[in-house]
């Protein structure tokens, strides 16, 4: 009388209801939680209303006897593989517990429609077929962007240990096989499918092999000492080129509009432009801690580099210096974004400003209110 | 139509009719109090006509054919296709009804855009749940130092006031219906709009893009002020702190005040007893490191993001039932011991979170490494509370 699938969504519906009611004895703040149950309690009731009126969706003839041989499945033990992880995701990190989750899920859903779909009717061929119509759509996107994803990981890893002439060719390299066995594919139309499921399998796998093995031999020596020295993170704000601050400028941006100021360098003179405002300003104001973005657009002849004074760090003595933050060094021509935020109000005693290193006079006040 | 059907019909329809006649609207988007709202509202008018025309035609003709050719076991009639006259003109009237309509609305969107002729600029920031304004130095209006204020926005009449938005956590909403439509408050951007207002008055508005618990209480107010109103209220603004008369209640308020607010809440020239400024610290306990800097608060006329006055309702009733040429007297007259709403702010003081919904409970704030967002309990005397009070009516 009742359908698998209505007995499946009612549970499921009943349960979601005794969760809400103990949620509602044991947690004082049920804001997400008593929403997040409400939810799946609607779900639920939705669907044990289409399963109901659906008859989980089978058009067999109930009289007809269905097959009752199954076929072996991966499944009950991807299950268990998943819910170890699970397990041990609870005791040592998040990624391992929701990989199991993941795992969980995937296993449980591909067991339950191989366990519907062997039932679906007496004709294996035609069971098999129907799994396939209703899995592959999702299968096929999620396990070739895993599959990519792996490649891609790998190669990156090489990349990362070749050093950076080699990587260059191998990369020139590589993208000449992908060409030459595509173009292959393209004029041999019937070529065995066989033959270029093997040619993509061994470039994987051997993709995969070298991201092993680079892996395990490490970064090249020069990513490691800059990843040991900060050079990316620490910024050189003094006017003379900083050797790593300074390696591959950026001088062009896609953050145009909807910023604070653009602070122009020209003829000399440094000088704020604010939506707004038709004149030149000497200073601009920014709300107290929040991110506010600025321009900095070098309109003078040489390299220059706009560095913000961010006053002296609360828990220094009076004769510290200053903490900064600054650009790179721009070309004639060149602009660059820079992100303040300033969580003190400045005063009399407390102030910032923005200036042009090695040219400290050339200065735009920052009010902070 | 079956007797309760009919009285249940006629009721709904009766309350949508009532609804829609309210006096007290101070958010009707169908009165327009400025130069930009009029634009909006140059462009709504004629397009709500047509619509209305059109969803009356389409609901008359369904209503027909439902009841007309309702299934009464007849065969099911010739079905018609293939007759290409009908469906191009189908097609077509609905595309020129829609072509018109976005040549009006694309001009209207770019005249709301325009930023070029902007006469005044002020900062908005948002954040949950209350909106900061701060007004950077423009000499023309008298402001020689930076102005900031919180809850009202106070702006000068037939003056072009460019909003410079943004948002310290989540995306806002600016909208005060009377003046211009939305804009979003976005951060890490810095987004425009328009306003400018017509006459004197206060204009009431809401936060428009869900923000959390408290979206609905984050209010706003924009105070228009006529040109010489605005320049006494600039000049209140930037008038040096007064400290409290010695040996006052007050003072003593003034004590409590640095011991317990100046945590997260400025008041510019208030001095430690040391003698340096009291620098607020909210980036060390609040989230959004921010809470509303409460110099002069008793020149605005509310308080919390604007849910709560700081006027009784009678001295509220004064200000907004003033017609224009009184507004800005009123409205600068400030909040005054007898006109103080005593029992909402004491309320606050006493307990915040149970006055407006913030994440403010201690034992929640792990995700939010230990910072309030919003005003939390503080387990304040009645005495220190009393003292506070006296205080805060100070900040004129």
């Amino acid at each position: 009388m009742f359908s698998t699938g209505f007995k499946y969504f009612f549970g499921v519906t009943v349960l979601s209801v005794v969760a809400l009611v103990m949620s509602v004895a044991l947690f004082k703040n049920l804001a997400l939680i008593g929403v997040a149950i409400t939810f799946l309690i609607a779900a639920g009731a939705l669907l044990t209303g289409l399963a109901i009126i659906t008859s989980d969706g089978t058009t067999r003839d109930a009289n007809v006897q269905t097959s009752d041989m199954t076929t072996q499945s991966l499944w009950p033990l991807v299950t268990g593989i998943g819910t170890v992880f699970l397990a041990l995701g609870l005791v040592t990190s998040s990624i391992v517990f929701f990989g199991g989750v993941v795992v969980l899920l995937a296993a449980l859903s591909e067991w339950m429609i191989q366990a519907w779909s062997e039932r679906a009717s007496s004709d294996a061929s035609h069971n098999a077929e129907a799994r396939k119509r209703l899995l592959n759509p999702i299968e096929f996107p999620v396990l070739a962007a895993l599959g990519l994803g792996v490649v891609i990981f790998a190669f990156s890893r090489i990349m990362l240990t070749v050093d950076k002439s080699t990587g260059a060719v191998l990369f020139i390299v590589v993208g000449t096989l992908v060409l030459v066995a595509g173009t292959l594919f393209a004029i041999k139309p019937n070529m065995k499918r066989s033959v270029g499921a093997a040619i993509c399998a061994l470039g994987a796998i051997g993709i995969i092999a070298g991201g092993v093995a680079s892996a395990v031999s490490g970064e090249r020596e020069e990513l490691v000492l800059a990843a040991e020295e900060g050079h990316f993170t620490h910024k050189e704000c003094g006017p003379e080129e900083s050797k790593y601050f300074d390696k591959l400028k950026e001088e062009t941006l896609s953050l145009r509009s909807a910023v604070s100021a653009t602070i122009i360098y020209q003829d000399g003179e440094l000088i704020a432009n604010i939506q707004g405002l038709n004149k030149p300003q000497k200073s601009i104001t920014v709300p107290r801690s929040n991110a506010t973005n600025i321009i900095f657009r070098n309109a003078t002849e040489g390299e220059f580099r706009l560095v913000v004074d961010l006053g002296k760090p609360k828990t220094e003595d009076k004769d510290s210096h200053h903490d900064v933050d600054c650009t790179q060094l721009i070309e004639t021509g060149g602009e660059q974004s820079l992100t303040l935020n300033i969580p003190k109000s400045s005063s009399a005693d407390n102030s910032y400003k923005l200036f042009i290193a090695g040219a400290e006079d050339k200065q735009i006040e920052v009010v902070v209110p | 139509m079956h007797k309760t059907l009919k009285s249940t019909f006629v009721v709904f329809l009766g309350s949508l009719v009532a609804a829609s006649c309210a006096t007290n609207a101070p958010q009707d988007t169908w009165q327009p109090k400025g130069p930009n709202a009029k634009l909006i509202d140059d462009l709504q008018q004629p397009v709500f006509a047509v619509a209305g025309i059109i969803g009356l035609i389409v609901a008359a003709a369904v209503t027909y054919t439902v009841i007309k050719y309702r299934d009464r076991g007849q065969p099911i009639p010739e079905q018609t296709h293939g007759k290409p006259a009908l469906e191009i003109t189908l097609t077509v009237i609905p595309a020129l009804i829609l072509a018109v309509v976005a040549v009006f609305t694309f001009g209207a969107i770019f005249k709301l855009a325009k930023t070029d002729d902007t006469e005044m600029i002020i900062n908005v920031t948002g954040q949950q749940w209350w909106w900061e304004y701060d007004y950077p130095v423009q000499n023309e209006f008298g402001i020689t130092s930076p102005i900031i204020s919180s809850g009202q926005l106070v702006m000068p009449v037939g003056t072009k006031v460019l909003l410079r938005e943004t948002s310290r956590d989540v995306i806002h909403s600016y909208w005060i219906p009377a003046l211009n439509g939305k804009r979003d408050a976005v951060p890490g951007r810095v987004q425009t709009l328009r306003l400018e207002a017509d006459e004197p008055g206060i204009y009431a508005g809401q936060c428009t893009e869900f923000c959390g618990l408290s979206h609905a209480n984050m209010r706003m107010e924009a105070v228009a002020l006529s040109k010489e109103d605005f320049a006494k209220w600039v000049a209140n603004q930037q008038a040096p702190y007064v400290a409290p008369a010695k040996d006052s209640l007050a003072q003593q308020g003034e004590t409590v005040f640095l011991n317990q607010c100046v945590r997260c809440h400025q008041v510019n020239g208030l001095m430690r007893a040391d003698g340096t400024p009291a620098i607020a610290a909210p980036d060390e306990n609040v989230w959004s490191g921010a809470a509303p800097n409460l110099s002069h608060l008793m020149s605005r006329n509310t308080f919390a993001g604007a849910a709560f006055d700081l006027l009784s309702k009678k001295c509220r009733d004064e200000v907004w039932g003033a017609p224009s040429n009184m507004v800005g007297a009123k409205y600068l007259a400030g909040v005054t011991e007898d006109c103080l709403n005593q029992k909402d702010l004491r309320a606050w003081l006493r307990n915040a979170p149970e006055m407006k919904p913030m994440y403010a409970n201690p034992a929640d704030l792990e995700i939010s490494n230990g910072k309030y967002r919003g005003m939390p309990y503080l387990a304040l005397s009645e005495d220190d509370i009393n003292k506070l009070v006296a205080y805060l009516l100070t900040l004129k």
